[in-house]
């Protein structure tokens, strides 16, 4: 069972972890954060998560692969898919694997937060 | 196998420019103008067509046959001439000699002299009547023979009297028979001298008539052979020019033609035509480089949109952190928010700002440029493309590399292209080497490399051809490259490919020094 209180927050923009970081914590979730999503999936391998939240567009492993990879190891962690530039096409993919939420660049951090809240009590019911 | 492409041809020497006589010497960059003073050029000259020449040629040959006819006709009427003349010398030779048989017996009978008389008369007569045509032949003799004849018949009509009064014989006393004797003698000497000169000159209107017609074969070819050199001349060396225009025309050198030769003719009709067709080229060409650069702008646009969304997304995150926190937030932690947002504006300046710089419309000014500058604002345009690929950049671009003279926004739209190319050519993912420096030819040399698969030799010296793309439909228009090259060949520069299959390729963008002051 996943703590759904365990997010993890990927995006190789250094300053939405550390922005995302202390406003998670704030409503009471333990975050982890990866800015590359190699690493970002070996810890999904050792550990689980009740939200990820991902940016699309990274090198290396890229947001869409990564929920492709939570989809078949972790089918219980919740995803929520950021992104800087959503065409009609990603967000479709995106839904079709599953995602919990699109949400475009610029969001407003109150709003994320209050998605990943949502997000994580699906994970429990 | 290493092989080299290079999209510009040498062009003909005599090709563009070579009409310097224009009446107006304002406006040159103006196109319409450009093509106005070139087709002046070409049409100032003299006119002298192929068909005026080859109608002039053939009228000489001919002039040349019928003069030879008319001399042959006129020849055979003399050898005629003669003939009849000879014809009529050896009858009256016969005639003489005929009646010099009869004198000969000593006696002549009555109806002997009768026939002698007649012959004498007979002989007389065709000399009158002959008399123009051996006129002709014998002006001095003429008289001579004359006077032979009448005292020859003289004799004979005297000496027949004599005979009838006797009773029918005729004895010629010897007086008289050695003056008939001389007459003949001396009429016989003067017509056996004409016959030897009439036929002597008989023989050579036969000599002349064997040979005129060697001779007409001789200046003929020899005519021929002119009118053959003069033509091949006339037609091959202009059809040469035109297969070297051509194939500067297919690697997109849209210079005019100029007048290469003193006079016009209908090859020049066609150089006219010809640069109707350049200028239309030209003109197509520009609206594709303009289309082109649209196209490049399109498919970065959501490059761009994601570059741009990063930064503002980093700023409005930190902003909200900023009110949402802002009771709890030491002065440190403010300090190094406000600093967050300090930088990404900047950073999203940039890229506004790089996009302007691409889009903006072109002065078309040649000015000193730094490279390295160029380079890397263009390398920052690329930056969401090389993420993606996982390509990371090998920078080694001198800072105090000389400046070159150039367009700034032609020259980031060249490597731009270049760029992505080199990107495209590593789906996943590689190094792209960026470096430069001065040449030889002092010149200054980008070379970029990338470690794709490389491009085989029969497509190397295609990929500079407008529309030459290996990339799906809707990913490549193939105008990148071709666009490329006209931009660094109008700059004064040379872009070459060498590639490597299996290796990688490189291009190497050489341009001009700036003059400096
Ligand atoms: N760095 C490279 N490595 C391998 N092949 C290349 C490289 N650069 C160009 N080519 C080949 O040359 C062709 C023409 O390139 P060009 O830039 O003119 O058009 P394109 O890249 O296909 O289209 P566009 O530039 O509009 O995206 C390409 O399709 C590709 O086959
Ligand atoms: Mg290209």
């Amino acid at each position: 069972m996943p703590d759904h209180t365990n997010v993890m927050v990927l995006d190789d923009e250094p300053i939405v972890g550390d922005r995302l970081r202390p406003a998670l914590a704030k409503g009471g979730f333990d975050v982890e954060v990866f800015t590359d999503s190699a690493a970002a999936i070996e810890r999904l391998k050792q550990k689980s998560f009740g939200v990820l939240v991902t940016d699309m567009k990274m090198r290396g492993p890229s947001g869409m692969d990564v929920l492709r990879f939570v989809r078949e190891h972790a089918p219980n962690t919740q995803v929520i898919v950021i992104t800087g530039y959503a065409t009609i096409e990603t967000s479709h993919e995106a839904n079709a694997l599953g995602a919990y939420q699109f949400v475009a660049k610029p969001f407003k951090m109150r709003e994320l937060v209050k998605l990943v809240e949502k997000a994580s009590k699906l994970t429990v019911s | 196998m290493d092989a080299t492409t290079q999209p510009a041809a040498g062009r003909p020497p005599d090709a563009p420019g070579a009409g310097t006589a224009a009446p107006h010497e304002h406006d040159v960059s103006n196109p319409a103008e450009r093509l106005r003073r070139a087709q002046h050029a070409l049409l100032s000259r003299r006119r002298l067509s192929i068909r005026l020449r080859l109608v002039a040629s053939l009228l000489l040959c001919f002039g040349l046959c019928c003069a030879f006819a008319v001399a042959a006709k006129n020849l055979l009427g003399r050898a005629r001439g003669k003939l009849n003349l000879l014809q009529t010398i050896e009858r009256l030779d016969d005639r003489i000699l005929r009646v010099r048989a009869f004198e000969d017996e000593g006696i002549l009978s009555g109806s002997d002299i009768e026939k002698v008389l007649e012959g004498s008369r007979d002989a007389e007569d065709l000399f009158r009547k002959e008399t123009s045509a051996l006129q002709a032949a014998d002006r001095e003799d003429l008289p001579a023979l004359l006077g032979h004849l009448g005292t020859y018949r003289r004799l004979l009509t005297a000496v027949t009297a004599q005979g009838r009064e006797r009773g029918g014989f005729a004895v010629l006393t010897p007086t008289q028979a050695a003056k008939l004797r001389h007459a003949e003698t001396e009429a016989n000497k003067l017509l056996e001298a004409m016959i030897r000169r009439e036929r002597v000159s008989l023989s050579a209107i036969f000599q002349l008539a064997g040979t005129g017609p060697l001779v007409l074969v001789g200046v003929l070819l020899l005519l021929f052979a002119a009118i053959t050199y003069c033509f091949a001349k006339a037609l091959v060396n202009p059809i040469r020019r035109f297969e070297g225009y051509t194939s500067r025309i297919a690697v997109g050198d849209f210079s005019l033609i100029g007048p290469a030769r003193t006079y016009r003719d209908e090859f020049s009709d066609l150089a006219v035509a010809v640069n109707q067709m350049l200028a239309a080229l030209q003109e197509q060409q520009n609206r594709l480089v303009k289309g082109a650069r649209l196209a490049v702008v399109g498919t970065m646009t959501s490059g761009i949109a994601h570059e741009l969304n990063n930064p503002l997304n980093n700023i409005s995150i930190t902003a909200e952190t900023l009110m949402e926190e802002s009771t709890t937030l030491t002065d440190e932690d403010r300090w190094r928010l406000l600093q967050d947002i300090y930088f990404e504006t900047e950073r999203a300046s940039e890229i506004v700002k790089s996009l302007l710089d691409f889009t903006r419309q072109e002065k078309r000014e040649m000015v000193p440029l730094e490279l390295g500058e160029i380079i890397l604002s263009t390398l920052r345009l690329s930056q969401n493309e090389m993420n993606i690929n996982n390509v990371t950049v090998a920078y080694d671009v001198p800072p105090d590399l000389p400046r070159i003279q150039g367009a700034a926004n032609q020259l980031r739209q060249v490597f731009l292209n270049l760029f992505l190319n080199a990107i495209q050519a590593m789906p996943s993912g590689g190094v792209l080497g960026v470096s430069a420096g001065v040449r030889d030819h002092g010149g200054v040399c980008v070379e970029v490399r990338d470690e794709g698969a490389g491009i085989p030799a029969e497509t190397l010296p295609r990929i500079f051809d407008p529309f030459f793309t290996t990339k799906e439909p809707g990913k490549g228009t193939g105008l990148g490259l071709s666009v490329s090259s006209s931009i660094i060949k109008k700059l004064g520069g040379d872009i070459q490919v060498t590639s490597e299959l299996g290796k990688g390729t490189t291009v190497h963008v050489c341009l001009p020094r700036a003059e400096e002051q």
